[in-house]
This record gives structure tokens, sequence and C-alpha cells, in this order.
């Protein structure tokens, strides 16, 4: 409020602050061409350090974009897991008298469907209950002749989930031989897992993060040394500071917004052609299932997208802090 | 217009280059700056432009004193002033006419204000046909020329010239001692720093002598 204070009103305020920012006038070169200076620009528009430069943040943002989706995939696919897993109980009910066995898991399933916070009771019949053992047994005439216990899968409500001790002593008092499994172990083993798996990802994002902006950094400042003199001839003519650093401000978001862009983008055409890589990879049928099942479907979400988004403008940020940094070191040898 | 006072320069921790350097300039006064090499007419041209702070002493520019003055303001003071360097310092990937025109660009003019104005002073220095050239195809004297019109491009108070026909042939010295000499008419001081005495007997200006970091006027 102090800053718009200073200015006699809303317009000037708004003229000498956001129209004058490098962002706008990066955002106007791209759209409309016509906004451009009749003369060619101040800052050199194509040498050979700035086209050095325009390579390393394009290979840099690619990485970081990579990277960035990646960890993103894998937390939303650890999270996608987690919350399955923990919203669903499996009761067993083992094969002990053959003749009451399927009225057994009825009054079982029956039960279940009665307590409070269950939303669905699904028993699976025997010939599923026998598909899930086909990995280990084949198709083999033996499955028939095996006592198979047969699972309900029970789904429980999420926002007010029951409390399953309770669900297990009213299991145990009232049928013989009926065991849940709240997949508690299961749950605290993947937990684990998952969050390993997230903080592994954050761990390679803030390495490839620090590597961008080290490089960003470095390839700024030869760009910069470049543009000594330059820099210099202004001072002497009479430029502010303020104008000569909104010149290269200008100029260097221009070339991180740009070459930011191309990595973003090449990281989306990576992202997009993902899918059809992985199923190209993993086959068709059950082979392609499992690796679905154990990496997701990976596909980037637009959040993940957005993500990209947001790794140009942290990298063209950085490019234009730089380059400011730069005409102020430089101009301080002369003041 | 211009007053130094005891003004005395080192470069870090080294010898003073300049001792106890005081004079007064009038406006509309012109000047030669003469001495032998590294007697230091490089360095008392760039305490005049402000590009270097002296040890000790005082320096008035325009009635101002230099030292108190924040970044913006010292700019402001530099708009005044018009340099013409011994090495032309024109930008390569600008044209003549643009080079030219540069101060008034960084003033914040715009383009149509000062078109008319770029074209007619390349003009006058003898490069009309030369104005979309860029400065690794023009010779030494031309880019001598399009210096000095940058330099007065923004009708200077004072013109600072540092070895201004060092890289040119006899005759375009003169032509370009003319051209000074014209500026000064207008109403322009002017300061040329060189060692050409050839040059400086052309003309009866008086002549600041630096010799081993001191100045004398004759």
């Amino acid at each position: 409020m102090k800053e718009i204070l200073k200015f006699d009103n809303i317009k000037a305020y708004w003229a000498e602050t956001v129209t004058a920012s490098p962002w706008v006038a990066v955002i106007r070169s791209l759209v409309r061409r016509e906004a451009r200076a009749m003369s060619a620009p101040i800052v050199q528009p194509a040498s050979v350090a700035g086209r050095a430069l325009t390579v390393v943040i394009a290979i840099m943002c690619f990485l970081a974009c990579l990277t960035a989706g990646a960890v993103y995939i894998v937390n939303q696919s650890a999270n996608d897991w987690f919350a399955d897993i923990a919203s669903e109980v499996t009761v067993q009910v083992i094969p002990v008298e053959a003749a009451e066995f399927e009225k057994k898991v009825t009054l079982v399933s029956l039960f279940l469907a009665k307590q409070a916070g269950i939303v669905k009771v699904s028993p699976l019949s025997a010939e599923e209950s026998g598909e899930l053992l086909k990995p280990w047994l084949g198709n083999s005439d033996a499955l028939s002749a095996l006592p198979v216990p047969r699972l309900i899968a029970v789904e429980i409500d999420r926002a007010s989930p029951p409390d399953m001790s309770v669900v297990r002593r009213a299991l145990e008092s009232n049928f013989r031989d009926v065991t849940l499994d709240d997949h508690r172990r299961w749950q605290s083993e993947l937990r684990t897992v998952t969050r390993s798996m997230a903080l592994g990802g954050f761990a390679v994002l803030i390495l490839v993060g620090a590597a961008t902006v080290a490089s960003i950094v470095s390839a700024t400042k030869s760009a910069m040394a470049s543009n000594r003199e330059i820099i210099e001839v202004l001072h002497f003519v009479g430029a502010r500071e303020r104008f000569i650093a909104h010149e290269f401000e200008k100029h260097f978001l221009n070339i991180g917004v740009r070459a930011g862009l191309v990595g973003a983008l090449g990281a989306s055409v990576m992202f997009l052609l993902l899918p059809v890589v992985m199923r190209v990879l993993s086959g068709g049928g059950l082979a392609a299932a499992e690796f679905r099942q154990l990496v997701g479907s990976a596909v980037l979400d637009w959040q993940g997208y957005l993500l990209f988004g947001a790794v140009v403008v942290v990298v063209a940020s950085l490019c234009m802090l730089t380059s400011r940094y730069g005409v102020y070191r430089i101009l301080k040898s002369h003041d | 217009m211009i007053r130094f006072e005891n003004v005395g320069l080192r470069y870090g921790l080294g010898p003073e280059v300049l001792r106890d350097v005081d004079f007064h300039l009038v406006r509309g006064s012109f000047h030669f700056l003469t001495g032998p090499s590294g007697a230091g007419k490089t360095s008392l041209l760039r305490l005049l432009l402000m590009s270097l702070r002296p040890s000790r002493g005082l320096i008035h520019l325009f009635g101002q004193n230099c030292a108190d003055l924040p970044s913006p303001e010292r700019a402001d003071l530099r708009r005044r002033i018009g340099i013409v360097f011994q090495d032309f310092r024109l930008l390569d990937h600008l044209t003549t006419w643009e080079n030219v025109a540069l101060p008034l660009r960084v003033f914040g003019k715009s383009e149509a204000s000062y078109s008319e104005d770029v074209t007619d002073l390349l003009k006058w220095v003898g490069l009309g046909d030369r104005m979309t050239a860029y400065p690794e195809v023009l010779s030494g004297g031309e880019k001598q020329r399009a210096a000095i019109a940058r330099a007065v491009i923004g009708k200077p108070e004072l013109l600072l010239a540092d070895e201004p026909t060092g890289n040119v042939d006899p005759n375009m010295a003169n032509r370009l001692l003319r051209l000074f000499i014209e500026l000064n008419r207008l109403g322009t001081s002017v300061i040329i720093a060189t060692h050409d005495f050839q040059l400086m007997d052309q003309c009866d200006a008086p002549r600041m002598v630096l010799n081993e970091g001191n100045l004398e006027v004759r």
C-alpha cells in the first residue's frame, strides 16, 4: 500500500511498476510481434554465450521437469495404493465343515453387512478364490480337491470407519474358524515403503534442482561477462542503474522463458508418450496388469503439468535475478 | 561549471596518480588536456565523468558536490556530459544510426521524437550514407565521427574527448577539431585530452598540462 501511495494515482502506479515489469515485456514480446521496438534491442539478442545459455537452460529445465513429474507420479501412485489398501479389510472363512460352508459364508457376509461403518461386503466365489491361487499352483485339477479358504472383501467407510477390534471380537464370538485381516502389518510396511519412495524422490528432486540452479547461475554469469561493454557504455551515456538492470532482466527472462518452455515441452511429450511406452514394454494381459498395479498408470494429471509451469517460472526468474545481480556488480565497479 | 579542489586519486594502495588537482572551468570554455602517456589524463576524465571517486578533495559539477550524490542523481548529471572514448566503444550489434541514438533511447525518448535529429547529425558529421552500417565495417575515422555524434546527440553541456584524433590521419584530425570548435561555439564546454601538439597548435585554447599527477593550466 505504501508503494502505491508514493504515486499520484493507481494509473501511475500501474504504469511504473506493473507494465514496466520484465515479465510483462517478455509476455508481450511472446504474443505480439509489433510490441517490439523498431530499433534493435540494446542487449545483443543472439550471442554465442546467449545461445549456450539457452541450451543449458533447455536441458536443465527438461531434466528438472522429468524429475518433478516422476516424483509426482510415484507419490500419487503410492498414495493411491495406500488409500486402496487402507479402505479394505479381508475376512477369511476356513472350510472345516464342507456341507455348511456356503451357508456359513453367506451368514458371515450378512453379519458383516449389518455392522456400522461397513459400506460394502463382497464374498468371493469358489472360482474367484481359486483364481487367486492360480499364479502359484497353475491350472491344476488339484485345486478343486484342496480346501481353499473363502475370502470376503469388506469395504469400510473412510469417513467413519468401524472399530476393527470390536468387529473382530463380534466375528470370533459368533463364528468359528473365521479370521479378520485388517492389513495392519501390510499397511505399516507399505507406509514405510511409500514414505521411503517419496523421500527418495524428493532427495533426487533437490539434487536435480541444485544442479539446475548451479548450471543456470553459472551460464548466466558467463553470458553477463560478455555483455560488460554494453553495461559500461550505457552507464557512461547516462543510463540509470534501474534502466540497465531492466534491459538485462528483460533479455535474460526472455531467454529463460523460451528455453524453459522448450525443456518443459520436451518433458511433457515424454510424459504423454510414457503410458504408451509402458503398454508396449509390459505386453498385454496379467503381466501388464501387475506392472500397472506396481508402478501405477504413469499418467500425469493436470496438476503434474502445472508443476512444469512452476519449474519454468523458477528457472526464468533465476536467470533474471542472476543478470540483475551481474549488472549491479559491474556498475558498482564504476560508481 | 566544474570545480576541482585539492583532488587526489590513487588506485587501491598504489601511489597517487593525481595530486592536489585544483581548477575551475566556466561554462562555454574550450580546453586541451595534455601530458605524457600515463600522466593521468584518462583518470582525470573518468573523475569528470563520475566513473571514479577521488581519494581526497572535492569535485563540483554543475554546482553540485559529486561526493554526496546518490546513484540516480549521478546518472542524471552524466546525461549533461558527452564522452568520446579513445577506443570509440560503439556497440557492435547496433547500426551507426542506433549507436548514435543510444543516449536518447536511454533518456526514455520515443524513437519518433529523435529520429530526424539523429539522421541530421549523422549527415552533418559526414556519415549520411553509413547510417545502416555496423561498426565492424566502418573505418577508424568513421567510427570516431560516430562516437562524437553519439556524444553530442543529447546536447551535452560538457563534452569530454579522450584522444579523439588518435586513430585518424591529420586531415581527418583537422576536420574533427573544427567539429569540436563548432560545438563549443554553440555553447558546449569542451575538454579534449590529447598529446597531439600539431592539433593543439591549430587552436588558441588554454592547455591543462598534467605531469606526474600535478596539473598546471597554461
